[in-house]
């Protein structure tokens, strides 16, 4: 069975602003860190999700990415419940994996704390969207030097034709010391954007 | 209905036996493996039940003929002894023969080593060795060396379902060509690390767990490593191979409710019995016997028991939880209770759910509690993991 593919929406987020479908949703100053930036997304949309202060800063990221494209979608809970996610980042939870192996090494303030050990992976941030939306299609996460959206829509199309998953949330979720960018999008048989490798760069490079 | 992949050969190593056959044995007069840990120095000794595999490591490593400097794991060394019977048990002489594969589950690895000697790593180049065995491929690729595989080699880690998404993947290559016969299960040592864990957890019973129950304390740890050959049917046909059951169904899915807790609807367990019985294309009324994950914590088991109910419309088919004689074996689990689920389709046998006395009041369901006689045609087997990673297996008589 052929399926075609298209990107029914995006959504992306770096330097202090979140750009959704083209529109600047949030947009503040890039001087702050990205914990200050986190909050601040989240005072401005308005979420009663506690739970957020508690993720790591790439779970942060993916969720509050995730929650703003979901938002801009009708999109059923029939339907999120057969949606796959296949997210990549390159560093994977490094950011996080440092501060845990700095609690160990601390000799004044030794503790490996079981809630950050539970974020040394980079898939949690996906598990914490899924959460958050019911979302009970297949997932994945990957690891690659650089954004790699011939990947995405290989996979994506292998999901959808194989019966898998009628719809994917895809991107890339990137945090380190230097900075933190994200970028996603929903491949679906919905929108009009087409589904090829040439549309999902453009939309990466130019947001 | 499909038939499914064939299972020639079964190895396994737990609490209850050395072997297929005293497992076998243990199952069918019900006599727990549970008891004081003796091969482990831990502060919970005597506060704790585990399911201990009796042999102690030079032992193993004695039946397995190693040189005196091996570097070898408690959790390879159970590998080891269980896929070797496995392939013993399917009459595979030549491995090089047919292209084979092994799928090998663990969530421990090396930490049995580590966790004694890695105070001395710097120091003392004499357990340096240990280093190289810490990572979960080193069980794995050290079964494969045994064995003599090399088409197809890889771990699955994926908490208490390891094992069967290992016979799930396994299952797949065959029937998508890739391999004619692959070897696939799980290996987890009992390890201070585990102990621990599951102890901060506060998930560990002081008694023998009891699966289901309304008083269930928790769980017991245990360790195992149990291994299943699977066949294309074109190797079957060819080798003229008897065939023990079938695997017929499987599905995997994301429970999406908490990072170590199951929902209280079991929506993971659902969704992965309710795939397992589509791929099998059977109706949940087809099932004679469910071989329960009942771990016997309060989590578990309640949430467990509503997917149950969920599934069979209330209509519950014949269950246990065989944790109670075994432990809960992690990453072994799965396998585990896969070589527990064809032998109770060759003996037509349910297994008792040992130590089950009060029925739970939010379900009412009560498992078999003495070894029971029954005509099985399929039995469908759950693992569900920490992280929501939920499976379930079916298998079907021969």
């Amino acid at each position: 069975m052929n399926i075609k593919l298209n990107i029914q929406a995006w959504c992306s987020v770096q330097n202090g602003t979140v750009i959704c479908n083209g529109k600047k949703i949030v947009s503040t100053d890039n001087e702050q860190g990205f914990s200050e930036f986190a909050k601040q997304v989240y005072k401005n949309q308005q979420w009663e999700y506690p739970k957020f202060f508690k993720m790591d800063r790439l779970s942060k990221l993916t969720f509050l990415t995730a929650e703003i494209l979901l938002k801009e979608l009708t999109i059923s809970s029939e339907e999120k419940e057969q949606l796959a996610v296949v997210l990549s980042n390159k560093s994977a939870s490094l950011d996080t994996d440092r501060k845990y192996q700095d609690s160990i090494n601390s000799i004044e303030n030794f503790y490996p704390s079981p809630a950050v050990f539970v974020y040394t992976l980079p898939n949690i941030g996906m598990g914490e969207v899924c959460i958050r939306h019911k979302i009970q299609g297949e997932n994945a996460f990957f690891v690659f030097d650089d954004f790699n959206p011939l990947f995405l829509k290989q996979y994506a199309e292998s999901l959808a034709q194989n019966n898998k998953a009628p719809q994917v949330l895809c991107g890339w979720t990137e945090i380190d010391e230097k900075g933190y960018n994200s970028f996603l999008y929903l491949a679906s048989p919905n929108g009009t954007l087409p589904h090829t490798e040439e549309t999902i760069k453009k939309l990466y490079t130019q947001s | 209905m499909k038939k499914g992949v064939a299972i020639t050969g079964m190895g396994i190593v737990s609490a209850i036996g050395n072997s297929v056959e005293e497992n076998l044995e243990a199952l069918l007069t019900s006599k727990s493996g549970l008891g004081i840990s003796k091969h482990i120095q831990t502060h919970h000794k005597n506060t704790i039940k585990v399911g201990e595999v009796g042999f102690t490591n030079a032992e193993i490593a004695k039946k397995l003929n190693l040189p005196k400097d091996n570097n070898y794991t408690r959790t390879a060394l159970l590998g080891c002894l269980a896929a070797k019977e496995a392939i013993l048990n399917a009459g595979i002489k030549s491995i090089s023969e047919y292209k084979t594969g092994l799928i090998s589950a663990t969530t421990v690895g090396g930490m049995d080593m580590t966790e004694n000697y890695w105070k001395q790593f710097a120091s003392n180049p004499e357990v340096q060795k240990y280093i190289w065995s810490h990572h979960a491929g080193d069980s794995t690729e050290k079964i494969a060396t045994s064995l003599g595989v090399t088409d197809y080699v890889t771990t699955i880690s994926t908490a208490c379902s390891s094992a069967a998404n290992a016979i799930m993947l396994g299952t797949r290559l065959i029937k998508a060509g890739k391999l004619d016969r692959v070897v696939v299960g799980g290996t987890d040592a009992l390890s201070k690390f585990t102990i621990n864990g599951f102890k901060s957890l506060m998930i560990l019973s002081e008694s023998n767990c009891t699966p289901f129950d309304a008083n269930r304390s928790g769980l017991n740890l245990g360790e195992a490593a149990a291994y299943l050959v699977l066949e294309s049917d074109e190797g079957v046909a060819l080798q003229n191979k008897s065939v023990l059951a079938y695997v017929s169904g499987y599905g995997n899915a994301n429970d999406a409710f908490h990072q170590t807790a199951s929902s209280k609807t079991g929506d993971g367990a659902y969704l992965a019995m309710k795939k397992a019985l589509k791929i099998a294309g059977l109706q949940p009324s087809d099932v004679d016997y469910v071989n329960a994950h009942g771990t016997a914590t309060q989590n578990n088991d309640l949430s467990e028991s509503v997917a149950l109910q969920r599934i069979f419309n209330e209509k519950s088919p014949s269950f246990s939880s065989t944790k109670a004689f075994t432990g809960h074996t992690l990453a072994a689990a799965g396998a585990v209770e896969a070589v527990f689920s064809v032998l109770a389709l060759q003996e037509n046998s349910i297994f008792a759910n040992l130590g089950f006395k009060m029925t739970m009041p939010e379900t009412g369901l009560v498992p078999v509690t003495q070894l029971q006689k029954k005509e099985l045609k399929h039995v469908l087997s759950n693992s569900f993991g920490f992280g929501g990673n939920c499976s379930s297996l079916i298998f079907s008589e021969a």
